[in-house]
């Protein structure tokens, strides 16, 4: 199951600080998300494409959670190498294309990761 | 809730950024259903070229867009009597004011009455900002984030355009409405609340929003809905609470999840978004849906003012970045796009790791190791984007790449190229007591 296929989300930037919202399409959805997207296991899928730390903030009245990185985005949106501006409108599907296993909450990412990346 | 009647304020969403549509505001406008729009049309990344401008001429440095916006939204907004408020002003708000009067004067409006608001420009101030980290480089400019007062005051004197640089973006659009409430923190605060909702325009009504599990065929918005969003309007009641909503008939997605995405963006402690009026509290805010695309909000809270205000710094750093593509199609595209990076990262050795990168469009340039390599690649593009120190620097990196349609794999096609200034945005503070706001008045 994709994360994506229980809740919407969205991205978003101010200077350095990548933060990344998803909101739960019911209670279960919510409880499933709050399961297996704890700080640390985001930050260490999330590590393999951004560097810091983070942070995780739970709204239970909106069923929404949201990751920060205070460190993601160096130098903010003009200091980007990937191809034109604002590549991190598309970082939320860093979390939608995860997959959860809806038994113990365990994550992987559905790309060949393990492999050592896309094109290697 | 029972006893609420009537709204005290409603107001609309014109623009979410500078280069935003320009019809969504005429239609809000010709509606005669709000009473008041603002525009949004001032990021970081587009002060940067408004503060250079002025710093070439002293006359110049508004919003370039100012004429093309305005010259369809004046007349309509006049004749129904809908207060405009945009910070198109962007470094120079005075001679936006008064290029606002001379376009009224233009299309025959009489007695516009326009309010132009400075002040948020902290430049000279740099030493007595508290900066997050130390500014390397040549700071082009500082300018703080201003509050609502200034805007309400200019709307209670008899102003039918507000115009501003730098300021909240939710301040924007809780002016109007701090202009007809009582003096209640808590109902401020779901004005403000309101105001970060609205600031981005058609994100708010369905843009930039894929439901859960999409999209899908019964995807809820056509591309001919997308061509035609309808754009937010807020009817906000005394206590703060709000109804969010488009246009009847308007193509619009605006449910509870739309909102709660809305309000979450860009917000890092939901239990503490500082605006420069009130620091507020998300976290007790509820969203009920009360009819089709409309739903009601309230629950924002406010542990009262900042201690601070925020502060953009914008540092430029000698240089550019390079960013160049070049294209490979046909059976094979994937392996000679490699190859191509390949040789490509060879010739460039001279750069280190840190200061380039080459990749894939199509594969893995934006997510990198986090897309998913999986379909076949009738067309790709190889990527280079470096750090340069200098023009030269950067014209040998686009070389390079047009060197590879002869000297490298078969196919290489389609080169495109362009150089960005290195411009770094910091962030700092000051204490809100250092700002020195003023407002000068001009009509048609």
């Amino acid at each position: 199951m994709r994360v994506g296929d229980i809740a919407a989300g969205r991205a978003g930037d101010k200077g350095d600080v990548l933060d990344l919202t998803l909101v739960a399409r019911d209670e279960l959805a919510y409880n499933m998300l709050l399961g297996a997207l704890t700080a640390d296991s985001v930050q260490r899928m999330l590590n393999q494409v951004v560097p810091g730390p983070v942070m995780r903030y739970e709204l239970p009245r909106l069923q929404a959670l949201k990751f920060v990185m205070p460190e993601a985005l160096q130098g903010g949106v003009y200091a980007s190498l990937r191809p034109g501006l604002h590549w991190q409108k598309a970082a939320i599907w860093l979390l939608l294309d995860l997959r959860i296993d809806p038994i113990d909450l365990a994550l992987s990412w559905q790309s060949n990761l393990s492999q050592g990346g896309a094109l290697s | 809730m029972g006893k609420i009647v009537k709204p005290i304020c409603r107001i609309g969403s014109g623009a979410g950024f500078a280069g935003d549509r320009i019809d969504p505001a005429v239609a809000l406008a010709a509606s005669g259903e709000v009473d008041a729009i603002a525009l949004e049309c001032l990021a970081e990344r587009t002060l940067v070229p408004a503060i250079k401008a002025r710093l070439e001429s002293p006359e110049a440095g508004a919003d370039p867009r100012l004429r093309r916006r305005l010259r369809p939204l004046l007349p309509v907004a006049v004749q129904t009597k809908c207060k405009i408020i945009s910070n198109l002003g962007a470094a120079n708000p005075i001679a936006a004011g008064g290029a606002i009067s001379a376009l009224g004067k233009e299309l025959n409006i009489k007695g516009l009455r326009v309010a132009a608001i400075e002040g948020d420009d902290v430049t000279s101030q740099s030493q007595v900002i508290d900066w997050k980290r130390p500014l390397k480089g040549r700071l082009l400019g500082a300018h703080a984030y201003l509050g609502c007062s200034q805007m309400a005051e200019a709307l209670e004197e008899g102003a039918d355009v507000v115009v501003t640089g730098r300021v909240a973006d939710s301040a924007l659009f809780a002016a109007p409405v701090r202009v007809r409430m009582q003096n209640d923190q808590q109902a401020f605060a779901g004005a403000l609340t309101v105001g970060h909702l609205l600031e981005c325009g058609g994100q708010l009504t369905g843009g930039n929003f894929d439901p859960v599990g999409g999209p899908l065929p019964g995807n809820p918005l056509t591309a001919s809905d997308f061509a035609a969003l309808g754009y937010p309007i807020a009817h906000v009641y005394a206590d703060g609470t709000a109804d969010i909503m488009t246009l009847t008939g308007a193509a619009a997605v605006i449910d509870s999840m739309t909102c709660a995405l809305q309000l979450l963006y860009e917000v890092h402690d939901p239990t503490y978004y500082a605006t420069p009026d009130l620091v507020l509290d998300f976290s007790a805010v509820v969203f009920e849906q009360i009819g089709r695309n409309c739903v009601r909000m309230q629950g924002a809270q406010t542990s009262g003012p900042p201690p601070t205000i925020k502060v953009a710094g914008f540092v430029e750093q000698p240089g550019y970045i390079a960013d160049c593509e070049i294209g490979f199609v046909g059976t094979g595209a994937l392996f000679r796009a490699q190859l191509a990076a390949d040789a490509l990262r060879l010739r460039l050795s001279a750069w280190p790791d840190d200061d380039i990168a080459i990749d894939l469009v199509g594969v893995n340039s934006i997510l990198r190791a986090g897309a998913s390599p999986e379909g076949n690649h009738t067309e790709l593009r190889v990527h280079v984007s470096a750090r340069c120190p200098d023009m030269e620097a950067a014209q040998q990196i686009e070389d390079e790449v047009y060197a590879l349609t002869l000297s490298g794999p078969a196919g290489g096609c389609s080169v495109r190229s362009e150089r960005r200034n290195r411009i770094e945005v910091i962030d700092g503070y000051i204490s809100a007591d250092l700002i020195r706001t003023s407002t000068h008045w001009s009509s048609s």
